[in-house]
């Protein structure tokens, strides 16, 4: 019996649940954001959450998942296209954004780029403040974190 | 006059961060302009951005910085009707959604549902908002 080709058997037994690595970091909230921005208020919901837990001091980790991984990409630039009926009114890109919340918060909060959805959407120039990961690593970062909390849809 | 339009407006709230000012209403703003008459109809969730809202302020805290170009609906709203776009709005949703259709942002029609289907002819396309 040949092979699929489509990857490996799923295994009889679930997989025992990821545990950190000796000496990983611990972070307060893990935030993993899927959905597609421009659909729905998901990704400022998200902001205005970690924003408001870096406030008071916690640790925050967004994972940007599915079409989330777009919104970080160089080619944005640092401002958005002029709005016609406010052309001299600067308007800040979101890779400008995050660069802003994640300058706001030093080692507070990281950003990371899922890997797959990355590539998947050919959105894989992110700005250099974007960690990649595998979602190889999904189980490992859920597991450093206190809490997550998943939002959007696939 | 030129090609008209209706354009009808459900879903309201499509990502403030990202979207600011480019929005359904900046767009229905641009086609106006470029086209001759789009009409804007906001049904379902969308009459919201007709009814008056005093506690919202179009910015957001991020890292240590104040952005203050998110949109502001209701202001696009009322600037659409000063400026001679037909805005209407479903009385129905309004009621649904608990509003009172006599207070809604100034210059904005509130339009019976059917009412508002039965206009449909009079334009040269309905769109989809």
């Amino acid at each position: 019996m040949g092979g699929t080709g489509l990857g490996a058997a799923v295994p009889a037994t679930a997989p025992a649940p990821a545990r950190p690595r000796r000496g990983t970091r611990h972070w307060d909230l893990l935030l993993i954001v899927t959905g597609a921005p421009y659909g729905s208020d998901m990704l400022t919901t998200a902001l205005r959450l970690a924003q408001a837990v870096l406030r008071r001091g916690g640790s925050v980790r967004i994972w940007a998942c599915g079409y989330t991984t777009m919104v970080t990409q160089t080619h944005l630039g640092e401002l958005k296209p002029p709005n016609l009926r406010h052309p001299d009114r600067p308007y800040p890109s979101m890779p400008t954004v995050v660069r802003q919340l994640l300058a706001g918060f030093p080692g507070q909060v990281g950003w990371i780029g899922c890997t797959a959805c990355s590539g998947e959407r050919g959105a894989t120039h992110h700005i250099e403040e974007v960690r990649l990961r595998s979602p190889a690593r999904f189980a490992q970062t859920i597991a450093a974190s206190t809490r997550t909390i998943f939002i959007g849809g696939a | 006059m030129g090609f008209t339009a209706l354009a009808v407006l459900d879903r309201a709230y499509r990502g403030a961060v990202e979207g600011q000012y480019f929005d359904a209403l900046y767009g229905v703003q641009e086609f106006h302009a470029l086209l001759g008459r789009i009409d804007l109809a906001l049904r379902g969730l969308a009459v919201t951005l007709a009814a008056p809202e005093g506690g919202y302020r179009p910015a957001l805290d991020i890292g240590q910085s104040t952005f203050d170009t998110l949109p502001d609906y209701r202001g696009s709203v009322q600037r659409m009707a000063e400026e001679g776009i037909v805005v209407m709005a479903d009385e129905g949703d309004l009621v649904r959604l608990g509003f009172d259709p006599a207070k809604v942002v100034p210059g904005v029609q509130v339009v019976d549902t059917t009412e508002l289907a039965t206009r449909w002819p009079d334009y040269d396309g309905v769109w989809f908002l």
